[in-house]
């Protein structure tokens, strides 16, 4: 049993296997497929119409369509993770969790390792959508490219939320947190129109953001770069990324102290 | 009169409720308020007509996000807190508890709409101005009302289901695309104009757009009064099918005996 608890990659693998059968306990598959395949579509499909309507060069469909395809990853890697410690407070499994002698990082990155599968799986269908329904030109893109900047992308956003989440240690609910976080990129990550139309003082949140080099990349894919044309984009997403997940981390470990210090561990 | 007082009780009881917790009214603005900024970005200089354009469909998207937040979390709510067999239990029947709800979140919604409006005006920092002040009230009103009609439909079927919840978040962009909040109906594809034309809040909306902007150009031939008269036809059919979907609901429910189940 010690043993166990002690290995880092076990107690990960046994988290990750718990939260998805957690998942499927309450969530009807069907009902999973219907959101899987449904959410995406209807983002695209409003910003599409928004940016044919508004008619501004700048902005064409294919801008807005790419942004789009890869931000409904947010929905399963911000929405979803960031509401893991929720959950648990709301199930009352909180406490247990954290007198386990259990590393810390392994239960929560366990935790949301199927949101990763399903955040990949979110954004493959929603590029599928661009490229089928909204004629998004794929014939130039470099698949392997845009592969890359879907598997970097979901991990550094699944990074985003976690760090999102430790505030549900602390707050009474983490599920304002999601929301706000959730929407917030279609504004300043540059999904919907480029970075520099926002005021200078919010750039440097956008750049803060790993979904600003993700949506970047996934253009420059999309138009056909190479890897080695990515690479410092892709490079510079991979580092805000690691270092989102430190911070989420530590972030962590504080608002576990100041949660245990105040005893708002179980409020929600 | 027990209908009513059963009414006013579950409309006191949702107050006290949302009192206790006021922060939730924040995820219903952020979304049409995030949105709302996106199309005035891309608008770039948005002239008078498109600010309005935009922070009109922002003001029906959070009203929108507030009824719908709330016919899909009023039950799951009493599924998570072990309530529902004891509101199922009541002598009243089902649809005047939920009808209390759906009033103090319209009433919550015309917040909301106005949050959104007033902010996105403030930051843009041109005047509000709408060609008829008493039409465009009107419309907002009945918009909201057939709001939470459609809300008060959705509800029935919520009860039913222990994915309300995910029901709840996946609705919200299909009534935004299929109502034409942010852009005229005529840019959709034109088999989907069955479905936007059977959602009221899209002759709402249009409703508002002929009240507030002076010779509004993409409005529906019906014009002003025609779109009331087709929301309040539509409203007035939610409302039956509504009626009849909670008494099916509230037999199904005990002949299955999984209310209780989350």
């Amino acid at each position: 049993m010690a043993d166990y608890v002690s290995n880092p990659f076990r107690v990960f693998w046994s988290s990750a296997v718990l939260a998805k059968r957690a998942l499927f306990a309450w969530l009807n598959p069907a009902m999973w497929a219907t959101q899987l395949f449904g959410m995406s579509l209807f983002q695209i499909a409003f910003f599409v119409y928004v940016a044919t309507f508004v008619n501004n060069a700048e902005v064409t469909v294919e801008f807005v369509a790419i942004g789009n395809a890869l931000q409904s990853l947010a929905i399963v890697s911000i929405f979803a993770v960031c509401n893991i410690t929720g959950e648990e407070k709301n199930q009352g499994t909180i406490e247990n969790l954290l007198v386990s002698p259990a590393n810390r990082f392994s239960v929560f990155v366990g935790r949301a390792m199927f949101q990763i599968v399903n955040g990949i799986a979110t954004v493959v269908i929603a590029f599928f959508y661009a490229a089928f329904i909204f004629n998004v030109d794929f014939s130039h893109a470099n698949l392997v490219g845009l592969a890359l900047v879907i598997l970097i992308t979901t991990f550094a956003m699944t990074g985003f939320g976690l760090m999102l989440s430790s505030l549900g240690l602390f707050l009474r609910t983490s599920m304002i947190i999601a929301n706000v976080f959730l929407f917030i990129g279609l504004l300043v990550c540059g999904v919907n129109f480029p970075v520099s139309y926002l005021p200078a003082y919010i750039q440097p949140i956008s750049y803060a953001i790993p979904m600003t080099y993700g949506t970047e990349a996934a253009r420059m894919a999309v138009s056909g770069a190479s890897l080695g044309e990515m690479s410092g984009t892709l490079g510079l997403e991979a580092l805000v990324g690691f270092l989102v997940m430190i911070a989420g981390y530590l972030m962590f470990r504080g608002f576990e102290h100041l949660a245990r210090s105040r005893g708002t561990l179980d409020r929600f | 009169m027990p209908r009513l007082r059963a009414l006013t009780a579950s409309f006191r009881h949702q107050a006290a409720i949302f009192w206790a917790e006021p922060q939730w009214i924040v995820p219903n603005i952020i979304a049409p308020f995030v949105l709302a900024m996106v199309v005035l970005m891309l608008f770039r200089e948005p002239s008078p007509e498109a600010l309005l354009y935009a922070v009109l469909g922002g003001g029906m998207m959070g009203m929108w996000g507030n009824t719908l937040y709330a016919s899909g979390f009023s039950i799951q709510s009493d599924r998570w807190w072990g309530t529902v067999d004891a509101i199922f239990a009541a002598p009243s029947s089902l649809i005047w508890i939920i009808g209390g709800r759906t009033i103090w979140h319209a009433l919550i919604g015309i917040i909301n709409g106005f949050f959104v409006l007033v902010v996105a005006v403030l930051i843009f920092q041109m005047p509000f101005v709408v060609a008829d002040m008493p039409q465009f009230l009107l419309a907002f009103i009945l918009t909201l009302l057939s709001l939470a009609a459609l809300g008060m439909l959705f509800s029935a079927a919520f009860v039913l289901t222990r994915s309300a919840q995910v029901l709840t978040n996946g609705l919200e962009y299909p009534i935004y695309v299929g109502t034409g909040s942010m852009f005229p109906i005529a840019l959709l594809p034109f088999w989907t104009n069955p479905l936007s034309l059977s959602l009221a809040p899209t002759w709402g909306i249009d409703a508002i757009r002929y009240a507030a902007l002076d010779g509004y150009p993409h409005g529906f031939s019906a014009g002003y009064w025609g779109d009331l008269l087709a929301l309040g036809l539509l409203s007035v059919f939610y409302l039956t099918v509504s009626i009849w979907l909670y008494k099916a609901v509230d037999k199904r429910a005990r002949k299955t005996a999984n209310l209780m189940r989350y």
